[in-house]
């Protein structure tokens, strides 16, 4: 008692009436131990190894059936996986989608798919409708024509944007080389996504989406009682054979750097990617050391040694970042930005210094603890999502982990120290044997053979697959220019071409755009009137979107967003050069800066590659050699330190007053793909431009 | 066939019990005034610490608006123990969030830490309400930033002042007249001394309630509350502190008649002498005058129509009703009157006015719940060609069967799962936790209600959702303003 009093006596006084040193910050209390409840395992008669961690905070459940198959390599069929799993949702043999959309959205219930795992998340007590729905999915998915045809279109958009973004080129790429025949090396071209057909799907979801071997994760609130009772209830028919196996590689390790280019006209800026592939899988004791590693290296945050040469010292970019990719099929590390031409081959020097320098001494003990902290507090917030608790569950036993792997996730990182770090470094890291690929400029690929062990770069295209060297034309380009003209005019000498331009007066061409993720089509109207006048205009949904005009010597461009801006003196100057129905032919007089590049395979279809520039943009023209129509344009405008890509292709060229027009085109703007569809081409009639002021 | 379908739906549905699960909360006063909310739940090694002031920008002088927005930025500037931009910094290397917001009623701070960062959180959130820089430096830096937030997220969003042109005709003598990001002239026109003011109005111990959520430990935390809270002077007491340590000697003696040199610099509270002692005491029993208006009463005289021009290509129509504050029991069922008209795709208003008439481009209602009023919208952007009449005259029709008959069985008990889902949602995080709680204590008088809210919604009937929709839906009295594109003026 007396002893009590004492303590209340000392107590109350230090806290209310003592004097707080305010400036003094409060230091962290002891690393919180986290709550990671175990999981409760067990099988079910048909295959299924239920993984159920309960969580009774929410009146909420989640069920994750995860399938039991590996991945498969897809070779010519590349991106079939992904196209199955996007169409999984599309109806069953007893819902359409529509009604099983209206089911699920009466319940308040979340309902995804992908090419392994079905997900479902709903309240408690909406559980057995929801799964009612999952295991129609699962068991009655009927793939229906209609539906595969549009997904297939809106992947053939997707593809035409890829193809211009250099970001998605350099990951195709870096995927194809660190992993070929892997899955992760199968990237989808144009040509495999026309191999796939809905018979290829229907199998895939056969043989992938099998009881036998599959995983049931389940987290929130829910007892093991309910849990086996709704499992046993909804998947009790066993479906498919045993789930698909293969054992895939780590990888393909180089022995010297390897220089891979991938053009891209006219870029101002190089996307840089450093890998290679890394003999770790998840759960290895290994991973969590090389996760530090890699932040101090160049994870996150503006503190890395990547950062802090590349942008804060050197200015080289804006941002430089190391990513480490740790999978059950397989690992790599990847490092990379978005640098100017001009520096790209010291960027890769930096690069590949830091990677030798991390492997040759410790790291600091503040670079050591800022990564750490910053880890510990990133994996205890992921924490509240229960996805995450779900995800630990499975790669435990997916990976034979010890039950405690996550339970005991701050303890390790906390135990990591410097020299296990530089451990990491000497065992994984490597500034030798590196898959150096860039997306860039070809005029900077001299530059780069420095980096080559045989000095020999390779070149690939966007998807990652060879490029044959571009041949030398046959012709020279004013024998292109006239042949072009004569296709075009169906003619064949340059009197006879000349006279029937000479009848045309103007010309007004409507197009119809669509793009997949916009429900109305925009409609594109551009004309010309002899001898330099022109006009575009842009709408949709009744709203003018852009217009512009130019009448051989000022205009102005009009845009939603921005408003009207007159035409600049440096634009007016670009405009004058490439005025007329047809600019080719006015190319000499007005001053044009063009050239024949070559001849290029595209697709398996030789063209002509004529290239010009007015000093505002540069423009990549594609003949065919046979018919000398044009069928594509690569417009490449700089806007500071960005660039702006614009591709069109053209096709189904129809005669209109004797002239061919094409009737069907594509524009790729950025990472948008329209496709187009010319709705009327009406020559010489009347043309009032004032609309496109 | 297709009705017993829907009738074994809606049976299955009726049997399932209500899901709200209690979410078990301690609470309590500091002698200063402030008022504690604690939640203790170890499910994962979080914790988020909040203050909620309850000042927004209807607190604000009406020549000085957006006081209140501003405040949000300026105090994460620093404070007396905390230097420039520290306060991320600080958070961030001790892996952790933070964030604020600003309403009409309220300002909200809060941080998202590891849980053994605690006492680092409490801390820092102890340093704001106790003596924030607010000095010209940090007033010059905010004031470019603030301006910035609203050429991106006002001026040059079309539509975007339909907000502050509503409320304008509204409310005529309530200041939910302005809305909390102000006037960019007024926070030129503002002195030091105009900041400083409201940070002494408003920043004050009795103006703050402190909500916790997450892993820890209520014994432990109430002692660090104690340490970092406890210590700041009550009343007026507060603002006594901060003039002793911002103002010169000269200045201080010359508002209190005392030189700070009687003042114990380290222990100010405790000062021993004599007169220090007692100008200590008086001012801790004088409470801040916190300026409150009173709640709006203001009827709406018939139809108020106008016409705003705007940067926008296509027309728009807003319609806005007087709807009761956001404490009335009717809200509950004008919440579920809004979900059978606008929530979602398959709603009322979706489904005729956008997808089958195609009159509009995108249209919806909404009620905008306050303290003290409410603001029931509607909203379209008109199709192309289509007049903003024609529009109204839909929506007219909507509202019109609205307020005749009652709703399907079938959309009433969707509306219910909806707004169910939603409110279990609401409450899946420690920070969404932490700000119901708060929410709830201050403007609803308790906490509690986080554990009766469901009980609200499910209590209301579709007979609920056809009265209030008669009360409120006043065809006589409302506003209607027209947007057009400037070009057309």
């Amino acid at each position: 008692m007396k002893k009590l009093f004492i303590l209340t006596g000392l107590l109350v006084p230090a806290v209310l009436f003592g004097q707080l040193d305010r400036s003094v910050r409060p230091a962290a209390a002891k690393a919180p131990t986290i709550n990671i409840k175990d999981s409760e395992v067990f099988t079910t008669e048909t295959g299924i190894t239920v993984i159920l961690s309960e969580n009774h905070k929410l009146p909420k459940v989640a069920f994750n059936f995860v399938m039991g198959s590996d991945p498969i390599t897809e070779g010519n069929k590349a991106g079939l996986s992904e196209l199955a799993g996007s169409l999984i949702l599309s109806g069953t043999s007893a819902r359409t989608k529509d009604k099983l959309d209206g089911e699920k959205d009466y319940i308040g219930a979340t309902l995804e798919a992908s090419e392994s795992n079905l997900y479902l998340s709903c309240l408690t007590k909406h559980m057995n409708k929801g799964l009612e729905l999952m295991s129609d999915v699962f068991y009655n998915a009927n793939f229906p024509e209609s539906e595969f045809d549009r997904v297939k279109k809106q992947n053939e958009s997707n593809l035409m944007s890829a193809k211009s973004d250099p970001g998605t080129m350099a990951d195709n790429v870096e995927r194809k080389v660190n992993f070929p025949n892997h899955p992760y090396g199968d990237v989808m071209t144009e040509e495999s996504l026309k191999n796939i057909t809905r018979d290829d799907i229907v199998n895939y979801y056969k043989a992938i989406f099998t009881t036998k071997g599959s995983y049931m994760v389940i987290v929130g609130d829910i007892t093991k009682e309910q849990a086996t009772q709704l499992v046993n209830k909804y998947f009790a028919k066993s479906s498919g054979i045993a789930p698909y196996k293969q054992e895939v590689g780590k990888g393909e390790f180089n022995k010297g750097n390897r220089v891979i280019f991938v053009k891209k006209p006219g870029a101002v800026q190089s996307v840089i990617q450093v890998s290679f592939p890394l003999d770790i899988r998840t759960g290895n004791q290994n991973q969590l050391p090389l996760t530090v590693l890699n932040g101090v290296f160049g994870g996150g945050g503006f503190g890395t040694r990547l950062m802090q040469n590349l942008r804060e010292d050197k200015a080289y970019t804006y941002g430089c970042y190391s990513t480490l990719n740790v999978t059950e099929d397989g690992s790599w590390l990847s490092i990379g930005g978005n640098f100017r031409n001009d520096v790209s081959d010291s960027a890769i020097a930096q690069i590949l210094f830091e990677l030798d320098r991390i492997t040759n001494g410790y790291v600091t003990d503040d670079e050591l603890n800022l990564t750490k902290s910053s880890m510990a507090g990133g994996f205890s917030r992921s924490l509240e999502n229960p996805q995450t608790i779900a995800r630990f569950a499975l790669n435990i036993i997916k990976n034979n982990l010890n039950k405690d792997y996550y339970q005991s996730y701050l303890k390790r990182l906390e135990a990591i120290n410097k020299e296990d770090i530089l451990t990491m470094a000497q065992q994984y890291f490597t500034a030798k044997n590196c898959n150096i690929v860039v997306v860039g400029n070809e005029e900077i690929v001299e530059r780069l053979k420095q980096f080559d062990a045989d000095g020999k770069i390779e070149f690939l295209d966007a998807f990652g697959n060879e490029v044959k060297e571009m041949k030398a034309a046959d012709i020279t380009k004013e024998e292109l220019i006239d042949k072009y003209i004569y296709a075009v005019t169906k003619t064949t000498s340059k009197k006879a071409a000349a006279k029937k331009l000479k009848k045309i007066k103007s010309v007004m061409e409507e197009t119809e755009l669509s793009m997949s993720q916009i429900p109305f089509p925009l409609k594109n109207t551009k004309v010309w009137v002899a001898p330099s006048t022109e006009g575009q205009k842009l709408e949709g949904q009744g709203m003018v979107l852009q217009k512009s005009y130019f009448d051989g010597s000022a205009g102005s461009s009009t845009n939603m967003q921005t408003g009207q801006k007159e035409l600049t003196e440096k634009e007016i100057a670009a405009k004058k050069k490439s005025v007329g129905l047809f600019p080719e032919l006015n190319y000499v007089s007005t001053g044009m800066k063009y050239e024949l590049v070559g001849i290029e395979n595209v697709d398996g279809v030789d063209m002509y590659v004529l290239k010009w520039n007015d000093g505002e943009t540069e423009t990549f023209d594609y003949y065919n050699t046979k018919s000398f129509m044009k069928v594509k344009s690569i417009s490449i405008q700089k806007d500071g330190e960005e660039t702006v890509e614009t591709t069109a292709t053209y096709s189904d060229f129809k005669d209109v007053n004797g002239l061919l027009f094409p009737h069907t085109m594509t524009l790729s703007v950025g990472e948008v793909t329209f496709s187009g569809k010319t709705t009327s081409i009406t020559v010489n009639g009347k043309v009032d431009i004032s609309k496109f002021k | 066939m297709k009705k017993t379908i829907v009738t074994g739906l809606l049976a299955f549905v009726a049997l399932s019990t209500q899901a709200q699960k209690k979410i078990e909360y301690v609470e309590y006063d500091l002698p200063n005034g402030i008022h504690v909310i604690l939640h203790e739940e170890h499910s994962t090694p979080n914790v988020a610490v909040s203050i909620l002031y309850h000042v927004g920008s209807k607190n604000e002088n009406p020549e000085r608006t957006g006081f209140a927005h501003f405040f949000e930025h300026l105090l994460f500037e620093g404070s007396a123990n905390i230097g420039r931009g520290e306060y991320s910094e600080l958070v961030e290397k001790n892996g952790g969030t933070l964030n604020a917001n600003t309403s009409q009623d309220r300002t909200y701070y809060y941080e998202i830490l590891p849980s053994n960062q605690l006492e680092l959180g409490l801390w820092l959130e102890s340093e704001r309400l106790l003596h924030a820089k607010v000095d010209n430096t940090g007033i010059e830096t905010q004031r470019s930033v603030v301006k910035e937030e609203k050429r991106q997220r006002v001026d040059n969003q079309p539509y975007a002042s339909f907000i502050t042109e509503m409320f304008k005709r509204m409310f005529t003598v309530h200041p939910y007249n302005w809305v909390p990001i102000g006037s960019m002239e007024h926070l030129d026109a503002a002195q030091e001394e105009d900041y400083v003011n409201f940070y002494k109005t408003f920043y004050v111990p009795q103006n703050a309630t402190l909500s916790i959520a997450g892993d820890l430990n209520i014994a432990e935390t109430k002692k660090w509350i104690d340490k970092y809270y406890g210590s700041i002077p009550k009343g007026q007491a507060i603002n006594l502190f901060r003039d002793f340590e911002n103002l010169s000697d000269a200045d201080f003696e010359k508002r209190y008649g005392i030189a700070k040199s009687k003042f114990d610099a380290k222990d100010f509270m405790n000062s021993k002498n004599p007169e220090a002692k007692k100008l200590i005491t008086t001012m801790a029993s004088k409470p801040v005058d916190i300026p409150r208006p009173t709640k709006d009463t203001e009827k709406l005289n018939g139809v108020i129509k106008d016409v705003v021009y705007d940067n926008i290509q296509l027309p728009a129509l807003f319609m806005g009703y007087k709807f009761p504050a956001q404490t009335d029991p009717d809200v509950y069922a004008l919440e579920m009157m809004n979900e059978v008209l606008s929530g979602g795709a398959s709603s009322r208003i979706n489904k005729s006015i956008v997808e089958k008439k195609e009159m509009a481009t995108f249209a919806f209602s909404f009620n905008y719940g306050l303290e003290d009023a409410g603001v029931g919208i509607f909203a379209a952007i008109a199709a192309n060609g289509v007049s903003l009449d024609s529009i109204q005259m839909e929506f007219d029709a909507q509202i019109e069967l609205m307020k005749t008959e009652l709703i399907s069985q079938e959309e009433f008990e969707k509306v219910r799962n909806k707004i169910e889902n939603d409110l279990v949602s609401s409450n899946s995080s420690i920070a969404g936790v932490a700000e119901n709680l708060a929410d709830n204590h201050v403007y609803y008088g308790s906490a509690s209600r986080v554990n009766t809210q469901l009980e609200g919604y499910m209590k209301v009937t579709r007979e609920d959702i056809l009265r209030v929709a008669k009360k409120y839906l006043t065809q006589d009295a409302r506003v209607i303003l027209h947007y057009l594109p400037k070009e057309t003026k």
